[in-house]
């Protein structure tokens, strides 16, 4: 095990790679915990993990942390469920038909670069403080990514499938759903991975501006008391979700795509 | 007879012109090997008979009926993403009949089982493109032309990607299934040697804009069955030797 680890370029099994990643962890989780318990930094700004943690139950006990974790959920796949089934129709057209890439293709990538939390002012002003508001900022932050991810999955098509399926007695709408479609199938599903990790990236934002509840509220208020530990715990449940919603994407990933 | 006509020929992609006029006929159930420089434009002439490209002037026919775009009597077979990776082998050959209403559920299974034997990867039914070699890739691109009912097949340097042994068994089978399956092929390629073992009839065109330079009946030099021993023969390198100096002479005229 020793020596294909330290190889130039070697290779090692699944088992060691996972227990590596796990040790990795274990360590910097203890020289943290040292450096928290020796004080070299003060604890209000470096608790150890083990404060994290114990916040982390009582926040999860008494302060209602999973329904925050619930919320937080909800507004980041609502806003990218809404996003996602705009942006794979309508990017799927602007590349296949330059009527809609054409016009479309400038004004996205305008408003791609339009950073979110400068439109937080203006979204509340049209949409005041409540769910629209949080929404509508995910949606700002994922769609117009996602909508350029798409029209470029659909433009590495290899034009060869197109062609032969054509040469195969399909028509235009049939090669679209029976050969693009399937053939973008793996690019799409990742982007779409990654765009919802973008997601939980607004969500704070989102959730700090203008919200009661939520796991960024939960992390905003504790900061007003200085409480570190819970601004921390706050974090690592987002970390956590996360963590675990690219797994199970990934799962679904190898699943639908076996072929691979 | 004539079954696949070019009539006065030409096309241009912009100010480039790719093809000059050029007028050729091609019988049926004969397979006729388009040889020339790379770039030469003759890749762009076989896609106009395949209906993917069309013509700047002149028309092209198959059995007397102008072609207007690309249908299932001609299919093409790539040198590359010529089969699709998210279906089995059978999944492959059974793609081009989901467009057609005339078929039973039980003629489109019998269909996928004649051209799995055909090209011999029975065995390989249920496997995923990524799996099996480059060779069987190309196997199952044909077979799934001939499934979906192509009387012409257009292929588009179709060996070029594969290691000699397998080239060499490839145009043999090739050959084989032509005979068998009393297609049409178009097949074009930069190839001497690979034109020559397996042409009824080789159009050597010249350097872009292509123009056809000469027309040689293969059968009437090496005969119709061509066997690998063929390949070992006088007749083969003497006919080898003569398109080689004549596509060098018109290599040279670009440089």
């Amino acid at each position: 095990m020793m020596r294909e680890v330290l190889t130039f370029r070697g290779k090692a099994t699944a088992g060691t790679e996972f227990a590596l990643g796990v040790a990795a962890a274990v360590v910097v989780l203890l020289l943290w915990e040292v450096v928290a318990r020796l004080e070299f930094v003060a604890p209000q700004f470096l608790p150890p993990p083990s404060k994290v943690i114990a916040a982390l139950w009582t926040m999860a006990t008494t302060q209602h942390l999973l329904w925050h974790s619930l919320i937080s959920s909800l507004r980041v796949w609502v806003a990218f469920l809404i996003a996602a089934a705009m942006a794979i129709p309508i990017g799927i057209l602007m590349s296949s038909y330059r009527i809609v890439g054409a016009p479309l293709e400038p004004m996205i990538d305008f408003i791609r670069y339009l950073p979110v939390p400068a439109l937080v002012p203006l979204s509340i002003i049209w949409f005041g403080v409540g769910e629209e508001t949080k929404i509508f900022l995910l949606w700002l932050g994922t769609f117009f990514q996602l909508v350029l991810l798409v029209a470029d999955d659909m433009r590495r098509v290899p034009h060869e499938y197109v062609e032969i399926a054509f040469t195969l007695g399909a028509r235009p709408r049939q090669v679209m759903t029976d050969v693009a479609l399937r053939s973008m199938g793996p690019n799409l599903v990742d982007n779409l991975r990654i765009t919802l990790g973008w997601c939980w990236t607004y969500l704070v934002i989102a959730e700090i501006v203008a919200a009661d509840s939520g796991l960024g509220f939960v992390i905003w208020s504790a900061r007003r008391y200085v409480k570190t530990p819970e601004v921390m715990a706050g974090v690592v449940v987002i970390g956590l979700i996360g963590l675990i919603t690219d797994q199970l994407l990934r799962a679904l990933h190898r699943r639908m795509f076996r072929y691979l | 007879m004539d079954y696949l006509t070019f009539e006065k020929v030409t096309k241009r992609f912009g100010d480039v012109s790719v093809v000059s006029e050029s007028s050729l006929a091609i019988a049926r159930n004969s397979l006729v090997v388009f040889l020339g420089p790379s770039g030469c434009g003759k890749t762009t002439l076989m896609r106009m008979a395949g209906g993917l490209d069309t013509p700047t002037t002149g028309t092209i026919r198959l059995g007397g009926e102008a072609i207007a775009g690309p249908d299932r009597r001609r299919g093409m077979v790539f040198q590359s993403y010529s089969s699709f990776p998210w279906l089995t082998v059978e999944g492959n050959i059974a793609f081009g009949m989901r467009y057609r209403d005339d078929l039973h559920a039980h003629q489109r299974a019998e269909r996928v089982a004649h051209y799995l034997k055909l090209i011999g990867l029975e065995d390989f039914s249920k496997s995923f493109p990524n799996r099996i070699s480059g060779g069987m890739r190309q196997r199952v691109a044909i077979a799934r032309s001939l499934a979906a009912g192509s009387d012409v097949l257009l292929m588009d340097e179709p060996f070029g990607a594969l290691d000699a042994l397998t080239r060499e068994r490839l145009q043999v089978e090739l050959r084989q299934i032509q005979a068998e399956e009393k297609k049409t092929i178009i097949f074009v390629t930069h190839d001497v040697e690979e034109a020559v073992f397996l042409a009824d009839r080789i159009i050597l065109f010249s350097a872009r804009p292509a123009r056809v330079i000469k027309d040689i009946i293969v059968t009437k030099i090496l005969g119709a069955t061509r066997t690998l021993a063929a390949r070992e023969s006088q007749e083969f390198f003497k006919l080898r030797n003569e398109v080689l100096h004549l596509i060098r002479k018109e290599a040279e005229t670009v440089r």
